[in-house]
């Protein structure tokens, strides 16, 4: 049987290879620019010290940004996970220090509540139909106003012996940036290994299609608002514990650094495209580099917010390009088995 | 032979008018429509019992003040959500312009001057945001997210996070004086309030707003230029964010970066919600925005008032979205 | 042969207010071909639907292999070797090939998805289609043609026995739609039964067997095609009015050109389209449905984006060229799509009418004149014989007809020179049908040009003082008003009279 085309191939200007090169890579291209501009100028910036501290002050970003990633996976957003670490990690230090749990059963206690509380986003969302944005902004708030007034808006230091995990290291590695790796890997597989994972990228693609083809796009997406919740808490917890105590700046203004994140990751925020490895793990490192280059430049910390926001917007601009650059279609020939994500 | 068909069915209906009436007047989207007030209601009846000092001439010249400057910000948003958008960066533009208008003044600038260029810089952020979102199809919540870092990182860049002082009595006494006994940052709401609801309702590019947040589609099938529509309401948002920072900058006699915090936002979404304008586009008023920003004032201002704590007061305004946006896609279904 | 693999029987479903399948028979054999045809409405998605489990029907009972079945979920159909080929296919771009094949039930090995198996299955339903792409590709590097293949080895991959084909040529070029004939022929000798729903006449006698061909809800005729013709099969479809002359109301016309368009081309669906209208004339824009004769509506008043071509509008009694965004200033564009982009449906009757004309209405201080715009709605609701309460009555509320009428009203407020008319009487009882279409005939009357896209035979023959063929994305000839139905029917499948115009097929 011949069912062979012979569609000329389309002989893309050198212009085009290098714009489309640059929208694939962009961010990588970047990261490298800023690496070298950073070693070049800053002797201390590449040292193995720092850059453990670097992955110890980007590991609760990582997990949190993990977890939100999941949720934008299909085309949805969830900007309640800093109020989520925040509350979490109160509710959690409170129980210890006022009411002397055990620390374990802390943890269960405090892994539930923000499973509760992804419930409440799932319900709001998938049940009540309330735009994601909009439910998860009035959560955002509600969260944040129970757990100041839990904490009467005070810093509460963790117990000593807690605190100390903060310092845990395996060799020179931080626990934590352990902890956090993990779980980027796990998250990794989830999306790229289970049908849950899949079905995650197959409802943002749309969610007609994705129910047509018999996914059950409402349970999914339910679990996703859950597990984004889940690795809020967890991040959270990591915060708490690195910090030393619960205070009231954890994870304020949390939410938009970790939108800043998927985007910069280039996880669309349309939804179907993206990765947990590279792309989450990318965007964490790129902003948390810049974070701690610019320290070592000597910069001014205030400029930081700025550069943050300028990276957000070049960031979403090569998103939207890419989402609407033509697709060349390729022919069965010249089609070469491409990387599945 | 038409005209006679419709006469005759008219006069048919007198007789059960009254019914119909009723029937219209209560259904269940009119009842959703009417609970703000039933809840505004409550509220003021709590506070009568509870708080009798709430109700002394002060007090409410006092919410209307504080409310003047929410409400402005409020119609801004309401522009872009009629539009069917979403602007996140009104508060931190607002707290920029702002600082380079103080900024300005400092300098020796002249009053209209530094009027001018605050509400330039409102005004150019939203053609950025307006730009990005009409024509290079991007989300507005992202565009907006990250205008709203980029503007409020350069407010404490520049500041280094100290607060502008604004010592001008003259700025000071145009801005903030009374006339009748009533300050102008609530006249200037008024006249506001008046000035939008004619330019949405009555003229024809507010019209082609409603059009085109209803259905982008049908307006454009219509001959609408939709892409120019949507990137004024941006414009209109940066504008009124420019003119709250003269109020603004006035009445605190300060001007930081802090003023834009990220509370703010969520007031200015609470109160166009409440207000009955939907984040699905296409519906809303000015007037509405603004009665949305005076129930959210007076909410925080009577929760003080009762002694409420601040955090409660956050839980309550979390619910109030909540309920408020599930009221509208309740509505929408 | 001489039993059918496949047989249903005295097949009746209902829906409230008609009956769209009124007991058909239909078989088809293992290793056949069958083609399904009738014109728009005649049931037959609805009896494959039936067969494919989406729905159930009222009576009638379907025999596969000599046994009975019953079907009653698109589950049960697969169960019984029955795979369902939609027109609309339903891929996941950003997802692999592979993928988007096993979406709805991935195989798995210890929770995680068993990728060695999937990629082994997936190459073999890609062999059998004939592709040479990877399984791990992208969907969204596939051409449509290709991605028809991933939708067709979708379908294989419950190794079905029958196979339904809804209209799957509609978006494939020519040489696509060899490869894919390739693909049913070797499924065929596969001894898989093939059931073949399609518009395009020509293309059955290169594929199928048999054809089977549905009027009006009922079984019009069924034959092996080898003893059939186009015109045999067109007399199926339509029956026996094709004598009757429709009486049509003559329009004296003028020569004046309102609208030249010249070689508009749009990538992969306009081709070299060439349109002149002239002043009080109505064109019949006639092909079937994807022949690409809305796209045309929808380049030439910039909806749709063009690669190339020549807009000309006459401003002031000479002509002048213009931006396709611009040529909107001068068409009114009634959309075959009322709900989505007809109208603004939680709007007011009188917010509607006034929407394209709001300039017309602007008082000395640029404001909507309020009472004028009443005024005119009013106007407009009486002469378009509107029923409605009150002006300020949502549109969401008025019936199709009602809501039709709103939308050409809008139109005639701003009194363009010339309008697009996009089935217009889609969805409409036929009163409101016959409405329409004098509406039309007045508007012609008053000089405006006017361009009827129609799948309604009736409509366009009352109406078109010519008629332009559309055939894939191509203007392949004219006809002149006095074209007779079968003249239509043969000319929309791709078989223009040559005498004519000098152009085939």
């Amino acid at each position: 049987m011949t069912a062979q085309t012979q569609t000329t191939v389309p002989t893309d200007s050198n212009w085009i290879r290098l714009r489309n090169f640059i929208l694939q890579h962009g961010f990588n291209i970047v990261l490298i620019f800023v690496l070298l501009f950073y070693s070049l100028s800053a002797p201390r910036f590449l040292t193995s010290a720092n850059l453990i501290s670097l992955l110890h002050a980007a590991a609760p970003m990582m997990i949190i940004a993990a977890g939100l990633a999941l949720v934008v996976m299909t085309g949805k957003l969830d900007i309640s996970v800093g109020s989520v670490a925040f509350l979490t990690s109160s509710i959690g230090t409170i129980l210890m220090v006022r009411n002397g749990f055990d620390p374990l059963l802390t943890l269960v206690i405090v892994l539930v509540i923000g499973l509760l509380i992804g419930m409440l986003n799932g319900f709001l969302v998938v049940v009540l139909k309330i735009s994601p944005l909009i439910a998860t902004l009035g959560t955002m708030i509600s969260l944040r106003g129970v757990g100041l007034e839990l904490t009467r808006s005070t810093t509460i230091s963790l117990p000593e012996d807690i605190r100390r995990l903060g310092n845990l290291t395996v060799g020179s590695v931080f626990v934590d940036s352990l902890i956090a790796l993990a779980v980027l890997v796990i998250i990794h597989i989830v999306v790229t290994r289970t049908p849950f994972g899949r079905w995650l990228i197959a409802i943002g693609n749309g969610e007609e299609t994705a129910a047509r083809l018999g996914i059950r796009t409402r349970q999914v997406t339910y679990l996703s608002f859950i597990l984004s919740s889940l690795l809020a808490t967890l991040g959270g917890i990591v915060t708490v514990i690195q910090v030393g105590a619960a205070s009231p700046s954890i994870g304020s203004g949390l939410e938009f650094t970790a939108v800043s994140v998927i985007v910069i990751g280039g996880i669309s925020l349309f939804g179907g495209e993206g990765s947990i490895l590279p792309g989450a793990l990318r965007g964490v490192l790129i902003l948390e580099i810049i974070r701690n280059g610019l320290n070592h430049l000597g910069a001014d910390p205030y400029a930081y917010r700025f550069v943050n926001g300028a990276i957000i917007f070049i960031a979403m601009y090569a998103d939207s390009l890419r989402a609407r650059l033509p697709v060349t279609p390729r022919t069965s020939e010249s089609s070469k088995p491409s990387k599945s994500t | 032979m038409l005209a006679e068909n419709i006469s005759s069915k008219s006069s048919d209906s007198q007789s059960r008018s009254l019914k119909q009436w009723l029937r219209q007047a209560f259904t269940p989207t009119r009842l959703l429509d009417l609970l703000p007030i039933f809840i505004l209601g409550i509220v003021l009846a709590l506070l009568a019992l509870y708080v009798p000092t709430f109700f002394n001439s002060r007090n409410i010249v006092n919410i209307f003040v504080q409310a003047s400057t929410l409400g402005l910000m409020a119609i801004g948003m309401t522009a872009v959500m009629v539009g069917g958008g979403m602007d996140l960066s009104i508060p931190s533009v607002m707290a920029l312009s702002a600082i380079f208008g103080a900024m300005r003044m400092e300098a020796g600038g002249s009053i209209l001057e530094s009027c001018l260029i605050m509400l330039v810089v409102g005004c150019v952020a939203g053609c950025i945001n307006g730009y990005a979102v009409a024509y290079l199809k991007m989300i507005p919540f992202v565009v907006t997210l990250a205008m709203m870092t980029i503007a409020s990182g350069t407010a404490i860049w520049i500041t280094n996070s100290v607060s502008v002082p604004v010592v001008n009595e003259e700025f000071f006494s145009i801005i903030l004086d009374r006339i009748f006994d009533i300050p102008r940052p609530i006249l200037i709401m008024v006249v506001m309030v008046v000035i939008a609801t004619i330019a949405f309702k009555r003229t024809m590019i507010g019209r082609w707003l409603y059009a085109a947040g209803t259905n982008a589609k049908t307006a454009r099938v219509s001959g609408i230029p939709v892409d120019r529509v949507i990137f004024g309401t941006y414009v209109l948002s940066g504008f009124f964010a420019g003119l709250t920072a003269i109020i603004l900058s006035a009445r605190l006699g300060a001007a930081s970066a802090n003023l834009g915090n990220d509370g703010v936002v969520l007031d200015i979404v609470s109160s166009a919600v409440v207000g009955g304008v939907s984040i699905y586009g296409g519906v809303g008023s000015p007037l509405g925005a603004v009665l949305g920003a005076i129930f959210m004032t007076v909410i925080s201002n009577s929760m003080n008032m009762m002694q409420v704590s601040f955090f409660t007061g956050l839980i309550i305004k979390g619910i109030v979205i909540i309920t408020f946006v599930a009221i509208d896609s309740l509505k929408k279904r | 042969m001489a039993t059918p693999y496949l047989e249903m029987r005295g097949i009746v479903k209902r829906f409230p207010g008609v009956q769209a399948v009124k007991g058909v028979d239909l078989q088809a054999y293992a290793g056949e071909a069958l083609a399904l045809i009738g014109a728009n409405g005649a049931g037959k998605s609805t009896l494959m639907n039936i067969l494919g489990g989406v729905l159930r029907p009222d009576e009638g009972e379907i025999q596969i292999a000599g046994k009975r079945v019953e079907i009653h979920s698109p589950l049960q159909a697969t169960a019984n070797g029955i795979a369902f080929v939609h027109q609309e296919m339903a891929m996941l771009p950003t997802m692999t090939i592979m993928e988007n094949i096993h979406v709805s039930s991935f195989p798995t090995r210890g929770g995680l998805i068993d990728r060695q198996s999937m990629e082994r299955s997936t190459q073999a339903v890609l062999d059998r289609v004939g592709c040479q792409f990877a399984p791990n590709t992208r969907v969204q590097y596939l051409s449509t043609g290709d991605r028809q293949m991933v939708e067709i080895a979708r379908a294989l991959l419950s190794k079905p026995s029958i196979i339904i084909f809804d209209e799957p040529t509609s978006s494939l070029t020519s040489r696509e739609k060899a490869r894919l004939f390739d693909v049913i022929r070797s499924l065929k000798a596969d001894g898989v039964t093939i059931i073949y729903i399609t518009h395009f006449l020509d293309e059955i006698f290169d594929i199928c067997d048999r054809a089977t061909v549905m009027r009006g809800g009922e079984h019009a005729g069924s034959g092996l095609l080898k003893d059939l013709t186009i015109p045999a099969l067109v007399h199926w479809m339509i029956g026996d009015l094709d004598m009757t002359q429709h009486a049509k109301k003559e329009v004296s016309q003028s020569t004046e050109v309102v609208l030249k368009v010249r070689n508009l081309n749009r990538r992969g669906i306009l081709q070299d389209i060439n349109l002149t209208l002239h002043k009080g004339e109505v064109v019949g824009l006639w092909g079937l449905l994807g022949s690409g004769r809305t796209e045309v509506a929808r380049a030439i008043v910039g909806l749709d984006p063009i690669d190339a071509g020549q807009i000309e509008v006459n401003v002031g009694g000479s002509l002048r060229l213009v931006k396709a965004r611009e040529a909107h200033k001068w068409i009114g564009m009634v959309t075959e799509d009322r709900r989505n982009e007809g109208l603004l449906l939680p709007m007011s009757v009188k917010q509607n009418m006034s929407l394209a004309n709001l300039r017309g209405l602007l008082t000395r201080w640029k404001l909507v004149d309020t009472r004028r715009e009443t005024a005119l709605a009013q106007q407009f609701v009486e002469r378009l014989n509107i029923v409605i309460s009150r002006l300020g009555q949502p549109v969401q509320t008025l019936s199709g007809g009602n809501q039709q009428k709103v939308v050409v009203g809008r139109w005639l407020e701003l009194n363009p020179p010339i309008f697009f008319m996009d089935e217009p009487t889609r969805g409409l009882d036929v009163g409101a049908k016959a409405d329409i279409r004098d509406i039309i005939f007045e508007l012609a009357e008053s000089g405006a040009a006017i361009l009827l896209i129609s799948s309604e035979i009736e409509d366009i023959m009352a109406l078109a003082q010519r008629y332009v063929i559309m055939h894939r994305g191509q203007i392949i000839g004219e006809l002149p008003g006095s074209a007779t139905r079968s003249d239509l029917m043969a000319a929309a499948v791709g078989a223009v009279p040559t005498a004519e115009t000098g152009v085939t097929a």
